[in-house]
């Protein structure tokens, strides 16, 4: 069993004119991967290609060791897909559907009816599995596009934009859902636009910009690296003064600090000065922890 | 007080372990789906209501016929003799067929493309080729079932009315059999592609179901106009264009009948040219709604 979720190799695809992937050439680990961009970066268009809807215009990609140009069909019998956009026939019952979507992956009849009835339960649907898909809420849609992707134990599932549209509880159940296919074996691709998604969800990221690599990784070396802000309640002056003297460099906005060291991880740094101080802190979080920020560190760097 | 206490427990994620069946299992969902969908199966009460009324009207004309025929059997005086009817209760049949097909091509294929079904499919182990395929063969199912089941009836009616008795009666009626397998696929494939390109271009079912009585009533017309009424040098082969005589003619030469009227008849074209043009002509669209869907798979 390869250990990479999916490979590319100077892969390239164009819409015509416009280029839409400019050579990537990176390796993806199994596990959960976030796949982060702006609109437009690219992140649907490598999909498809690693789906094998799409063809690429140069270069190769893989999927769990297969070559997406050659074993599409291989591919397909193993991964699952959720698509940014809507994908359920709204005249059919969440449960007739998600049989028909276990059938289409090859699963026998009986096994189907079994996969489709467990999966609505774990989506938390299964009270609503006999009204049909056109009477659900948009919170509820998005569930049933996950069960699709996922009824038919895909070893890799590609979720795109999976959190689109949804309320602020809808999102976070979304999102605890998307950490739980972790802990029973299904490999994990989200594609966001929202790094705190990525970040809570996943342990790898891909970022993309433009149709090019811009940078990937584990999350956590990107949590550890950059700056921090941190705000105190009372007057910041110790705190700033004790990491000045830990070799930290200070950027004050009233009682906000914006604190970046050269070396060592910036968190170990800032509580030690906090507690030197003995200062009472508000808040304290990454400056990085925006899809914003990253682009800025990482585009600054090419 | 009660010493009895609750658990829950979680039943937790289970693992598929069995056995794939890959692109064989893909085709065979879809094409049972394009059977429940096309009938309205597993779908609100109203959708079921267009189907099985046309499948009632394609049954009552034969329904009446054999009921008559065990009444009045055919040696009796004003008997009804069923041998010899195949033809006329398909020309019936066929424009069922056709009214049926205007209306469940654009429901397999349209709801597919606009609610995103195409975009779940495209991640499954299926090709366009596999997906139109087993759609047309859902369709063709159901097109066929709705001429065959008429004849069918006659067939037993033929077999249970024959005055040397109901085993010599399937006997006799047997040679009718092969000949009712190749008129409905003749229907078949008249009908069937050119309703799969009408719905395979429009995004409304209502529009492509208009669209495509249209056409077939508009290629009759026109081919009538050439044949009849011009004298353009190879005009009379534009009669091969009109899916609703073609298919006719062919329904009356197989059965081993003729009709001097029709307009393969007066454009001088045998009606196995008919034949061959409908297959070429369904190919060919079957090719293109395949092309389209390259694109969109």
């Amino acid at each position: 069993m390869t250990s990479s979720a999916f490979t590319t190799a100077t892969l390239g695809h164009a819409y015509g004119n416009v280029a839409a992937l400019h050579s990537l050439d990176f390796e993806v680990p199994r596990g959960r991967t976030g796949l982060v961009g702006a609109n437009g970066a690219g992140k649907s268009t490598l999909i498809m290609i690693l789906l094998g809807i799409l063809t690429p215009t140069t270069g190769s990609a893989t999927v769990l060791g297969m070559d997406t140009h050659r074993e599409t069909i291989d591919i397909r019998s193993v991964v699952g897909y959720m698509p940014e956009g809507p994908c359920l026939p709204l005249d059919q019952t969440a449960a007739d559907f998600l049989v028909y979507a276990a059938g289409t992956a090859g699963l026998p009849k009986r096994a189907a009816r079994q996969r489709a009835s467990d999966v609505l339960t774990l989506v938390g649907l299964n009270e609503e599995r006999f009204r049909y898909l056109g009477d659900f809420s948009t919170g509820m849609k998005q569930r049933a596009k996950l069960a699709q992707a996922i009824v038919h134990d895909p070893e890799l599932v590609f979720l795109d934009e999976p959190t689109a549209g949804l309320d602020p509880s809808g999102r976070e159940e979304m999102l605890d859902l998307i950490e739980r296919l972790g802990g029973f074996g299904i490999n994990v691709v989200v594609s966001s636009h929202v790094l705190r998604d990525i970040e809570r969800t996943c342990d790898w990221v891909v970022m993309l910009d433009n149709g090019t690599l811009l940078h990937t990784g584990p999350i956590g070396e990107q949590q550890s690296e950059g700056s921090v802000l941190l705000e105190t309640i009372d007057d910041p002056e110790p705190v700033a003064r004790a990491l000045t003297n830990a070799g930290a460099s200070i950027t004050a906005r009233g009682r906000t600090l914006e604190i970046s060291v050269a070396e060592g991880d910036v968190y170990d740094t800032v509580r030690d000065a906090v507690v030197h101080a003995g200062a009472s802190i508000r808040r304290l979080d990454g400056t990085g922890g925006t899809l914003e920020d990253m682009f800025l560190q990482h585009g600054e760097r090419r | 007080m009660t010493d009895r206490t609750g658990a829950v427990y979680d039943l937790g994620y289970e693992p598929f372990e069995g056995e794939r069946s890959g692109r064989r299992g893909a085709r065979k969902a879809v094409y049972f789906d394009g059977i429940r969908r096309v009938l309205g199966l597993r779908r609100k009460a109203r959708r079921k209501i267009m189907p099985f009324l046309l499948l009632f009207v394609a049954l009552v004309p034969p329904i009446v016929a054999v009921g008559v025929g065990f009444l009045l059997p055919a040696g009796s005086a004003d008997g009804i003799d069923l041998a010899g009817q195949n033809a006329d209760f398909f020309a019936l049949s066929g424009t069922i067929a056709m009214l049926f097909t205007a209306l469940a091509a654009p429901e397999l294929l349209i709801p597919d493309r606009k609610d995103g079904v195409l975009s779940m499919l495209a991640s499954r182990p299926l090709t366009p080729g596999d997906y139109l395929g087993t759609r047309f063969a859902s369709l063709a199912t159901v097109v066929g079932s709705f001429m065959i089941l008429p004849q069918l009836l006659l067939f037993f009616g033929q077999a249970g009315t024959d005055p040397e008795g109901l085993f010599q009666g399937f006997i006799n009626a047997a040679d009718t059999l092969p000949k009712i397998l190749a008129v409905a696929g003749v229907y078949t494939i008249a009908y069937v592609p050119l309703g799969f390109v009408v719905a395979s271009l429009s995004n409304r079912k209502s529009i492509a179901t208009a669209s495509y009585l249209a056409v077939m009533i508009a290629l009759t017309a026109f081919a009538e106009a050439i044949v009849q009424g011009s004298n353009i040098a190879g005009g009379r082969w534009v009669a091969l264009l009109t899916p609703i005589n073609t298919a006719d003619a062919a329904n009356i030469w197989i059965f081993g009948g003729s009709n001097p009227d029709s307009l393969l008849a007066a454009a001088d074209i045998h009606p196995a040219f008919g034949i061959v043009a409908l297959v070429v002509f369904g190919s060919a669209l079957s090719l293109f709604a395949l092309h389209r869907y390259r694109r969109l798979m």
